[in-house]
């Protein structure tokens, strides 16, 4: 890299996966110090979010908010609400309430033994109080927010460089990224079910972009298995879909989005209307599906 | 009201656009440990080619130790800066590299990336891409990390 240029890339492992940081049109070290910022805001969320960490807002909750009213971050409530209005939106099949079943999967660490059914579905018991409290009406929920934290996260990174006044940004975490800037950016979707090759690029313009796949283990396994996306409807890993990608205004949004189409598919389109989203899917016989909207970014392999 | 398009794709159109292999550039060590302590004025090289004191003004402000992981496929290149306390203060990843269309997960596979400074076997941020889709799993880096921590956290003084 020369000393010259006014665009820096730089990624480091958080979240759980690697998060890549571009910044455009500035001096490097304000490009540096912006990039640097960001990199902080992601770290916040991972600490606040994360259902590994003991002392995280969401482990806290689990353990405490069906006895007590528990005060999280501004930034953990504001995830809650927009997954609870995604959630009625949805009817149902945005829920942050599944961490039981994921437990029960072996996605999650915790009890393998049954959840009973009053456990799940329960987001409609996650009550948000005054002064960023939260309290759960009933025993025994588990909430997990694998599902949108990371385009949080992704949204708030971005907020962070814009802050620094820095001409064009891209924060791309694992897959699920966002950009802003006055020029279009291509991105190169892997194919879910090749993840090794490509499937087509799409090109964004201060949008967000959000991906979604049958589960996908790169360590263990170069084939998709079974899904991390459990159906609340029936606690089964969703299988209808093979992939999809979501472009919304928001990462936040995209992120969440992908889980609903990845379980309702086609039916998922009015949803998709009301937040300003487009979506491609990977259906189960190879054919893909893009939503009329999506269809002039898409730049398909063939 | 959206609207859905169907498209039937040849399998083998897709495999087409993937690259052989690919690896991405983001720091060199030099601007990594700038990047890590903007206060120092030098780095002292502890062990070759893999820990840095980092000095300002006659003072210990940190240390900054390279190291490799093996990633998906391939070596992942990344920095682990201590406090002079031993705690980490930041992992930034300097080389990524990815193979795609299935090479062999062979060691001579590996190896030839092994000891190269730029990885010149690999196109290097020629085709620098924005990739969405599968996550990667950053679970050897994390545990690099703690190997690190182990090996230097209350070595280095």
């Amino acid at each position: 890299m020369e000393t010259d240029c006014d665009s820096i890339r730089r990624a480091r492992p958080l979240l759980g996966t690697f998060v890549e940081i571009q910044a455009s049109g500035a001096r490097r070290a304000d490009l540096n110090a912006a990039i640097d910022a960001a990199f902080d805001a992601i770290a916040k969320v991972h600490r606040l979010m994360s259902f590994h960490e003991p002392d995280s807002d969401v482990s806290r909750l689990n353990q405490f908010a069906s006895s007590d009213p528990v005060a999280v971050d501004p930034w953990t409530y504001e995830v809650l609400r927009t997954a609870m209005d995604l959630h009625s939106r949805s009817q149902g099949a945005f829920d942050i309430t599944v961490a039981p079943v994921l437990q029960g999967l072996g996605l999650l660490p915790g009890p393998a033994g049954r959840w009973d059914a009053n456990r799940v579905r329960a987001s409609d018991k996650v009550e948000l109080l005054a002064d960023h409290r939260v309290s759960f009406s009933r025993h025994g929920i588990r909430i997990d927010l694998g599902g949108i934290a990371k385009g949080f996260a992704v949204d708030r990174a971005l907020d962070a460089l814009r802050g620094f006044g820095i001409a064009s940004g891209l924060v791309n975490a694992g897959g699920d990224l966002a950009a802003f800037g006055p020029d279009p950016q291509t991105v190169s979707v892997r194919n879910p079910v090749d993840p090794q090759s490509f499937m087509c690029g799409i090109s964004i313009k201060n949008e967000a972009l959000a991906s979604s796949a049958r589960r996908f283990d790169p360590f263990h396994s170069g084939g998709t298995t079974s899904s991390a996306i459990i159906d609340p409807f029936t606690h089964k890993p969703s299988c209808s879909v093979d992939g999809t990608t979501v472009r919304a205004p928001s990462c936040v949004i995209a992120d969440a989005l992908t889980k609903v189409v990845m379980i309702a598919g086609t039916t998922a389109a009015d949803l998709l209307e009301y937040y300003q989203a487009g979506a491609l899917l990977v259906l189960q016989d190879g054919d893909i599906q893009i939503s009329s909207d999506l269809k002039d970014a898409v730049s398909l392999a063939a | 009201m959206t609207k859905w398009v169907r498209y039937t794709l040849p399998a083998a159109a897709i495999v087409s656009i993937a690259s052989p292999a690919y690896s991405m550039q983001y720091l060199s060590i030099g601007e990594a440990q700038k990047q890590a302590f903007p206060s120092a004025s030098n780095f002292a090289e502890v062990q070759v080619g893999r820990v840095w004191k980092a000095e300002a003004g006659g003072r210990t402000v940190g240390f900054f130790i390279f190291d490799r992981v093996v990633g998906k496929h391939l070596l992942i290149d990344y920095a682990v800066a201590l406090t002079p306390g031993g705690a980490v203060h930041s992992v930034e990843i300097l080389q990524y590299r990815e193979s795609y269309g299935g090479e062999i997960r062979s060691a001579s596979w590996l190896a030839q990336f092994v000891g190269k400074t730029s990885g010149s076997a690999l196109k290097i941020n020629s085709d620098v891409r924005n990739i969405a889709g599968a996550t990667l799993s950053s679970t050897h880096v994390t545990e690099g990390v703690k190997r690190v921590l182990s090996a230097y956290g209350n070595r280095l003084r």
